[in-house]
């Protein structure tokens, strides 16, 4: 069936730009509601889409590709505007869809008492569509162009109050710090470009195997071709997944709305560089050097999250931190070629995480904003459907779970990764093994250090907001059951499609490239025992501690900060990550901008070019005017002056 | 060289003796046989009316330069009808009916200038 | 003697007879006339670009060797009769209000336009003196046309005296030159001058000519009257100096540069780059001190004489062409952007100084438009007709390897920006003044449209422009 010449899949993806721009230009004369119906009406609309897609794409093998258009078409450089439905995009689009619908819904509860309740739902569209059109896409340039819209969406998100001088900084900061990482992705994709002499994917994917071993020569080094693109555009997916060395943005970030954090910050767009990794799996394949770079960086991403996010105290950073963590999980699982379980953690996580962000929001909407954890406690009877769909996103976090019966979806997912990881019988796949152990019980001790000096105890905050404390309305409550069936069923239903072997083949097809040698994933159903019960064990002490210390053994977490004095210092501080990178590149930025601009700009380019410049020509305009005094012999005179030296010029040969 | 040179300018040269010579016998008579009466207002250069030492800026009758430059324009017309009426006859009608143009021109402004009245001394 | 052989200066005959006429008619009928005899002039413009249009294409050269035609004669000719004609509307009602209606006027304007078709037309150095001295001596009176007014006729003053002064050099010059070459035609002095080596006397008298068409086109450092005769004059005089006799002497000084005098044409190079630099330099400079428009758009004069001349320092087919594309358009600019200081009058002044047109953007919006494309058309943005001007003469003058006055002369482009747009700047921008009052008049309204049309227009359809300009230039040189 075709809709204005395209098919409904393809149609669908742009629903949430129509939103987006109706919102937009019009949101302030059509008014709050009709442009969240409008928003959440295409959105709803695309869910619908998406979830058929995914049933058609996905289960039934019906891939497809659609050219929209040529977007550029210079020289050998040729990038289609294209819609590319394989296993992998229907994955991506799904989650997208439901967890961006959720969030829309949500918000509408959510964002009600503020003034630009448009503009909120606009934005929101926006991005959902630059993230469609960045999963969607056949080649690097569309798949920049989304990854380069959502970093614009994501900015204009964090900075939504922008009266909050701390939501600006942060904006900043999360588009300078993805700056960083997008300029490696460009590098990646000019190296692409020259080594393949194409943007798209087939092309590229085609003649990957082609280069193992080809060298070139840059600035009198020699590099392995593959592993440099792969590590460059890696860096791209650093920034965006905040990985370690480029992570410092995504806690700032938490100064946008909460269901900004729950949508972008934490299901989708943090998302894009796993995805991106899993998406070029044909090319990463091929780079062995970038992979283990890959599988170090996320396996340390994730124990210095989680490490971090044992000492934060406001809710929604310790999620953020969890976030970061999780991620750290997802590209591990990718480094060593388990991009199956990379994906499905990525899913699972997306329902789990968006339920936890969401209800941190229900949390801080009942407290009237306060976010601080040591100002919460004991609210669990005043918001008792919070608390509970809590619980549900901390166990799927947690990745409890019966194992041979019914696990959490985190328990599949985060258990698929660890075995893998195992399995890969590599020494950084060990390291990241034991990682990713480590992580787990910290993952499972914060969740429950939140729930309980959230929930539980006494209330160490206001009373009067106590007072005030309301569960909230079903609107903001119904995306969280939808979101909170994901985080039950998710792992349970799609566990077979993600780590069983020959339902792997029928799924992915062709989306996912894994070599031979690289036997992560076949080999995971093979470990001992105990590498499988390794995490759940570890996450059930984690909680076990969690709600010692913090309900009967209260003195017990200030006695081990107290103890492990510095330790504890430097992890509350974020290992000093924001200092030392204040101190090296804003300071020395700001040196060197200063340089420039007092001396560089000022002085020389204004002082000598537009100030200099500007100056003498007026002078000169006051002086040759003065030249003209009126007196008629004056101006004879310069006759005469002009004629004899003409006469001299001639008449010198 | 110099001899032709000296032949080219010789007319010139003949011509520069007879008016120094004229003007010298013109003066010398003069000298020797009018009456000498010499008077302030005499021995005074001309200079159509005015006291040639005095400030220049004052106040001068300007119809007294008008006519005198419509003169002229007349006067400068005889001047060609001299060499045109001498080669009358070589220049044949076309020579003749070019001169009429031309004073058909000059009457033109003779008559403008009439009319706007530039011939009044009043 | 067959008349046809005095085809080639069929339109001059006729303006000439025409002219006297109608003084007879102006002197008998007195000042009630005068918008008859306005019109009746505006008619005979007319007739007289049918006339060359129709006899003068052939190249010929009559009067026993005196006057010619040409096709770059004909061009430069009807050029100068549509400026003179546009000039005419623009005083229309000009000299209505200020009191200065008289018969004289347009009989004036038509002789000094005579004088100019003669000068371009002349085969000799006394046909040359003949039309230049006709053009001069009527725009002296021109100047002081308003002779009630001090600075009317000081600038009619100063400008008879310093043009005497030029008229004095040129005299001078044709007298070296007749006495170095035993004659006065072009043709022969051809021959004279690409002889081995022409005598000293020649080559000084073609400086002083030289030096007097300088003048006459106030090249720096010849154009020191110019900003007051401009300020002086009132205000349609200045805008017919600003463009038909700028026209008539480039047009003379390409016809004996590439004439008569070609044998001195690389030796002479030199001159007119340095008249072109000094003269792009003055005008940008100049002009940014200006408060009063029209002293503000002598110095422009100045500046667009100095880009023309660019393009005769690339010198050849194309430069020459260069240079006769410039003016061409340069024409309709100047004459575009007089209109519109003509149209703005308040309590029955008209304004003459810049701060004047703060606002005019709000009052009289059109004529803010309009002058602005005249403004950016003079900086030389595209897609307006000026940019295409400055281009074709620095693409002339760098396919001559004069890359750095190509960018020299961009630089200037940029200063003189400065005092374009700062009227700019002005009229909307600054705060608004009381609003002016309506100049009624058809005509320069009509002359806006044309010459705002043309400035737009020009950059879709280059290609007539282009074809008559290389066509004349090929009548010249090729």
């Amino acid at each position: 069936m075709l809709f204005f010449g395209m098919p409904i899949e393809v149609l669908a993806l742009f629903f949430p730009l129509f939103g987006a721009l109706i919102t937009g230009f019009f949101g302030r004369k059509l008014g709050d509601r009709a442009s969240q119906l409008i928003t959440c009406g295409f959105m709803l609309a695309l869910s619908v889409v998406a979830v058929m897609q995914f049933k058609n794409v996905a289960l039934d093998g019906n891939n497809s590709s659609y050219v929209l258009a040529t977007w550029i078409q210079s020289g050998d450089l040729r990038a289609n505007w294209s819609v590319m439905w394989d296993t992998l995009t229907a994955i991506m689009v799904g989650v997208v869809a439901i967890v961006s619908t959720c969030v829309h819904i949500y918000s509408v509860g959510y964002m009600s008492h503020d003034k630009c309740q448009p503009r909120f739902m606009c934005y929101l569209s926006l991005f959902t569509f630059f993230m469609l059109m960045l999963v969607t896409g056949d080649n690097l340039i569309q798949m920049f162009f989304g990854w380069e819209g959502v970093g614009l969406a994501s900015y204009l998100l964090i900075n939504f109050w922008f009266e909050k001088e701390s939501a600006n900084n942060a904006s900043i900061k999360a588009f300078l710090v993805n700056r960083v990482g997008d300029f490696g992705f460009a590098l990646g994709i000019f190296g692409c470009f020259m080594l393949f002499g194409s943007v798209e994917f087939s092309a590229i994917f085609d003649q990957a195997k082609n280069f193992v071993g080809k060298d070139i020569h840059f600035l009198g080094m020699t590099l392995s071709a593959l592993d440099t693109v792969c590590l460059l555009l890696f860096v791209g997916a650093m920034g965006k997944s905040a990985q370690l060395l480029l992570h410092t943005w995504l806690p700032d970030a938490m100064e946008g709305p909460t269901p900004v954090s729950a949508l972008i910050h934490a299901a989708t767009m943090v998302t894009a560089g796993v995805f991106m990794t899993a998406r070029l799996s044909p090319l990463f394949e091929y780079a062995p050097v970038a992979l283990m770079a890959i599988t170090i960086l996320g396996a340390l991403t994730s124990i210095v999250a989680a490490t971090i996010g044992l000492t934060q105290f406001d809710i929604k950073r310790v999620i953020a931190y969890s976030t970061m963590s999780q991620l750290g999980y997802m590209f591990f699982a990718a480094g060593v070629s388990a991009y199956s379980a990379s994906i499905f953690h990525l899913m699972t996580h997306a329902f789990f995480k968006a339920l936890l962000f969401l209800g941190a929001g229900s949390v801080i909407h009942a407290l009237s904003g306060e976010q601080d954890m040591r100002k919460m406690g004991g609210i669990w009877k005043v918001i008792p459907t919070t608390y509970v769909l809590m619980w549900i996103g901390s166990l799927a976090l947690a990745g409890i779970g019966i194992p041979g019966i019914y696990g959490f979806a985190g328990f599949y997912s985060k258990d698929a990764i660890l075995e893998a990881t195992y399995a890969a019988h590599s020494g950084v796949g060990e390291f990241a093994y034991w990682m990713g152990i480590a992580a787990a019980f910290m993952t499972a001790f914060y969740s429950w250090r939140l729930i309980m000096m959230t929930f539980h105890g006494t209330h160490q905050g206001d009373h009067h907001v106590l007072d005030h404390a309301h569960e909230s309305p079903p609107v903001m409550l119904i995306p969280l059951f939808v979101l909170a069936t994901g985080a039950l069923a998710a792992g349970l239903v799609f566990f077979d499609y993600f780590t069983e072997k020959e339902a792997m083949e029928r799924f992915w097809r062709e989306a996912l490239l894994v070599l031979e040698s690289h036997p992560a994933m076949e080999n995971m159903h093979h470990v001992p025992e105990w590498v499988k019960l390794a995490p759940l064990g570890a996450a059930i002490s984690g909680i076990v501690l969690a709600v010692l210390f913090y309900g009967p053994w209260k003195g017990v977490p200030a006695a081990i900060a107290r103890a492990f004095g510095p330790v504890y210092t430097l992890v509350y501080n974020k290992y000093f990550f924001d200092e030392i990178y204040n101190f090296i590149f804003v300071k020395g930025a700001k040196v060197l901008g200063r340089f420039l601009f007092q001396f560089g700009d000022n002085k020389v380019i204004d002082g000598l070019g537009p100030d200099g410049i500007s100056a003498l020509s007026k002078t000169a305009a006051a002086q040759v005017s003065k030249l003209q005094t009126g007196y008629i012999y004056h101006y004879a005179f310069a006759v005469v002056i002009g004629l004899v030296a003409f006469l001299i010029w001639m008449g010198r040969s | 060289m110099s001899s032709e040179l000296i032949q080219t300018y010789f007319p010139v040269f003949v011509f520069l003796l007879l008016a120094i010579g004229m003007s010298g016998v013109m003066i010398g008579l003069s000298f020797l046989l009018a009456k000498q009466k010499p008077d302030a207002e005499k021995l005074s250069p001309y200079e159509c009316g005015f006291d040639p030492f005095s400030d220049a800026r004052h106040k001068f009758d300007v119809r007294f330069y008008l006519v005198s430059i419509l003169f002229i324009i007349f006067d400068l017309e005889i001047a060609f009808l001299f060499p045109w009426a001498v080669s009358l006859g070589a220049i044949g009608m076309f020579g003749f009916w070019s001169m009429m143009v031309f004073l058909g021109v000059l009457t033109i402004g003779f008559i403008y200038e009439w009319r706007k009245g530039a011939l009044e001394w009043e | 003697m067959e008349m046809t052989s005095l085809y080639p200066v069929a339109s001059e005959i006729f303006l000439a007879c025409a002219g006297m006429l109608l003084l007879l008619w102006g002197a008998t009928a007195g000042e009630k006339s005068t918008g008859a005899i306005t019109v009746a002039t505006g008619i005979a413009f007319i007739i007289a670009i049918f006339m060359a249009g129709h006899y003068e294409t052939a190249k010929a050269v009559v009067m026993g060797g005196h006057v010619g035609s040409n096709a770059y004669v004909l061009f430069i000719k009807v050029l100068l009769l549509l400026s003179a004609l546009a000039s005419l509307v623009l005083s229309q009602h000009f000299l209505k209000s200020s009191k200065l209606s008289r018969p004289e006027y347009p009989v004036l304007v038509l002789f000094a336009t005579l004088g100019m078709m003669l000068m371009v037309s002349a085969e000799s150095l006394l046909g040359l003196y003949m039309g230049l001295e006709l053009q001069s001596l009527t725009l002296y009176v021109l100047a002081a046309f308003r002779r009630d007014n001090a600075k009317s006729s000081e600038s009619g003053l100063k400008y008879f005296v310093l043009g005497a002064l030029a008229s004095g050099l040129l005299l001078y010059g044709i007298s070296l030159i007749y006495g170095g070459s035993g004659t006065i035609l072009f043709g022969m002095l051809h021959e004279v001058v690409t002889a081995d080596k022409p005598p000293v006397e020649l080559v000084l008298g073609f400086v002083f000519i030289l030096a007097a068409m300088a003048f006459k086109i106030s090249a720096v450092p010849f154009h020191m009257w110019t900003p007051d005769v401009y300020e002086g004059a009132p205000t349609p005089v200045t805008a017919f100096f600003a463009a038909a006799p700028k026209l008539a002497g480039i047009a003379l000084l390409i016809k004996l540069l590439y004439g008569p005098f070609h044998g001195l044409l690389a030796q002479s190079t030199p001159i007119i780059l340095v008249l072109s630099v000094a003269s792009m330099t003055l005008g940008a400079f100049a002009a940014i001190a200006q408060s009063n428009i029209k002293r503000m758009m002598a110095y422009s004069s100045i500046g667009h004489v100095g880009f023309a001349l660019v393009g005769l320092v690339a010198g050849g087919q194309e430069g020459v062409q260069a240079t006769l594309l410039y003016l061409l358009i340069y024409l309709p600019m100047t004459l575009g952007a007089f209109g519109i200081i003509l149209s703005l009058r308040r309590d029955g002044v008209y304004l003459e100084q810049i701060s004047d047109l703060a606002g005019l953007s709000k009052t009289r919006p059109a004529l803010a438009a309009i002058m602005t494309v005249f403004m950016f058309s003079m900086m030389g943005i595209p897609p307006l007709a000026g940019f295409f001007s400055k281009f074709y003469v620095f693409l002339a003058v760098v396919e001559a390897r004069y890359v750095w006055l190509a960018v020299l002369g961009v630089c200037l482009s940029v200063v003189g920006a400065y005092y374009y747009l700062r009227i700019i700047k002005i009229m909307y921008f600054d705060k608004q003044m009381e609003g002016f009052q309506r100049v009624p008049g058809w005509g320069v309204a009509s002359l806006l449209g044309v010459t705002v049309l043309f400035i737009l227009t020009l950059a879709v359809k280059p290609d007539w422009a282009l074809s008559i300009t290389h066509d004349a230039a090929k009548a010249l040189i090729g």
